[in-house]
């Protein structure tokens, strides 16, 4: 039954986003996280005998891990030199702005779920903030045909930020998991330590045996083989499962030097099927008493986040030498949030600490991602037009998302 | 027949950049030869290292709207051809067969294959095209 659901969702999720994004203009993901909500377990899920939620868990796993090989991947040491200090310092202070700015808001706040303690809620909710979705980025972009140094800061800060994020995050549960900052030593050396020699190791192997392989055709079970087996090797031996395929996907690009294309194309191929997963399985996790009981908390994690963003960006642009220009406007491109925030809290309930707590967790980034991708195109178009970077003021198509 | 043979009668430039130069360059070498689809990339000694494809190029060049990451960091960051160009292209020697070539384009999706002499230096270009005009001709022999 629960291929049965899968399909189900990934079919009617596709139908309704894009149905939703031609005909009303909206972003894909309202699409994709209705069709999760009308088949959670007490509406037709349950009429397809799914009455929890727990099957999706390894799956959610497998997919993050998808994800964190193509971060990984996303960027070589040579590109990492060539970036430039003011990309670099605002991508900086942009993540770590967020997860300070939403993690004091939070402390300040004093609202946890359940016997959670709050300064792990905090934490986590921290660390979760800042994640971007580059879709909608890019689709202003394009739309606009933008053009100058807001707009290349933007889209490398883009591009890496993520990665930033997936580490924190680790760090974090490392932490967490732990209960003190004292334990968490001693876990975090091995998360992070087995992390990086399993991602490292497997990384130079996949490349290796890559070079057998001439046909594209044969890349793909490698790669998925490959990822397959970090992710289930750190969920037997205790370590991140995050990190590993991370640094798998950064070793893979070390060892395969100049071309990365054919180690990377057929996963990235799969990007957009994992996210439309991460917002209907978020839909199935959607409960609306966690939205009206906290909204207090949705509030400051919405307006933490904007805030920690724009003043993080900019003062990491501003300290790394860059232009005016750049700092008082790379801000505002920075709130949309997508499927890696949605898949890190996915994750969470794979913790039982977190039981509770990752429920109203996901419904809370599942909410703040509908407000993002909704005002986050306004506001990525705002900035650039702000810095004179659109070419032109009509744009050429609908947004995709 | 002898590949050394074969470029005798079908002669074909191929177009070379060393692995500093710019995709810029690399480009407009490419249009300064509008048959041709694919650069060699070259080092200082004149040895090919590397392949980079005429439809790559545009893709880079002409900032192709794309959502993954890597693509993004390779418009942001572009380094030179180097950071570009397919390290494991295939060839095919002067003392081969144009037998095993035509199997290496069929195998490998490639529709010109590069031939290298002794020292890794391009000697010239086998062209599927040109193949292909060669199997259907009945007087050709240039498959015997």
């Amino acid at each position: 039954m629960e291929i049965l659901l899968i399909g189900v969702l990934l079919l009617s999720g596709l139908a309704f986003g894009a149905l939703g994004s031609h005909l009303f203009g909206v972003p894909r993901v309202v699409g994709y996280i209705l069709v999760g909500m009308l088949f959670a377990p007490n509406l037709l899920g349950g009429q397809l005998g799914m009455h929890d939620t727990q099957w999706t868990q390894p799956l959610v796993s497998v997919a993050l891990g998808v994800i964190a090989y193509v971060i990984g991947g996303a960027i070589s040491p040579s590109q990492l030199r060539r970036l430039g200090w003011s990309i670099v310092g605002a991508t900086l202070g942009e993540v770590s702005g967020a997860f300070l700015m939403v993690a004091g808001a939070v402390l300040l706040l004093g609202m946890t779920v359940a016997d959670l303690p709050l300064w792990s809620f905090a934490l986590v909710l921290g660390a979760l903030a800042p994640a971007t979705a580059p879709a909608a980025i890019v689709a202003v972009v394009h739309q606009y045909q933008a053009r100058g140094p807001v707009t290349t800061t933007l889209l490398g800060m883009v591009a890496i930020d993520d990665a930033l994020g997936i580490l924190i995050f680790a760090l974090v549960m490392a932490i967490v998991g732990s209960g003190s900052l004292g334990g968490a030593l001693g876990t975090a050396f091995w998360e992070i330590g087995a992390a990086l020699l399993v991602g490292g190791v497997g990384g130079f192997l996949i490349e290796r045996l890559s070079r057998r392989f001439h046909e594209q055709s044969m890349l793909l079970p490698l790669l998925l083989g490959g990822i397959l087996l970090t992710v289930g090797l750190a969920a037997w031996a205790e370590f991140s499962a995050l990190l590993a395929s991370m640094v798998l996907g950064f070793s893979v690009r070390w060892f395969g030097s100049s071309y990365a294309e054919r180690l990377f194309k057929p996963i990235e191929d799969l990007e957009e099927t994992v996210f439309v997963l991460f917002f209907t399985f978020a839909g199935l996790h959607f409960a609306p008493s966690a939205v009206i009981d906290y909204w207090p908390l949705m509030l400051t994690y919405f307006i933490a986040r904007a805030l920690g963003l724009f003043v993080g960006g900019a003062g990491g642009a501003r300290l790394a030498g860059a232009p005016r220009a750049v700092w008082s406007n790379i801000g505002f491109g920075l709130f949309p949030q997508g499927g890696v925030a949605i898949g890190l809290a996915l994750l969470l309930l794979n913790y039982p600490m977190f039981s509770q707590a990752g429920e109203v967790i996901v419904n809370l980034i599942a909410t703040t991602t509908l407000l993002t991708e909704s005002v986050g195109a306004i506001s990525v178009r705002y900035g650039l037009r702000r810095a004179g970077e659109l070419c032109q003021n009509t744009p050429k198509g609908k947004t995709a998302r | 027949m002898k590949i050394v043979d074969w470029l005798e009668g079908h002669a074909v430039t191929g177009v070379t950049v060393e692995r500093d130069a710019s995709l810029e360059e690399a480009a407009r070498a490419l249009l300064g030869e509008p048959e041709c689809r694919d650069i060699y990339v070259i080092d200082a000694e004149g040895r090919v290292v590397g392949h980079l494809g005429f439809r790559r190029l545009a893709d880079i060049l002409l900032h192709r709207s794309t959502h993954s990451r890597r693509q993004l960091l390779e418009q942001v960051a572009r380094g030179p051809v180097r950071e570009f160009m397919n390290q494991r292209f295939i060839s095919a020697r002067l003392d081969e067969h144009v037998h095993d070539v035509l199997h290496k384009n069929m195998e490998r999706w490639v529709e010109d294959i590069p031939v290298l002499d002794g020292d890794s230096r391009l000697a010239g270009i086998i062209r599927l095209v040109d193949l292909v005009r060669a199997a259907i001709e009945p007087s050709d022999q240039s498959f015997d």
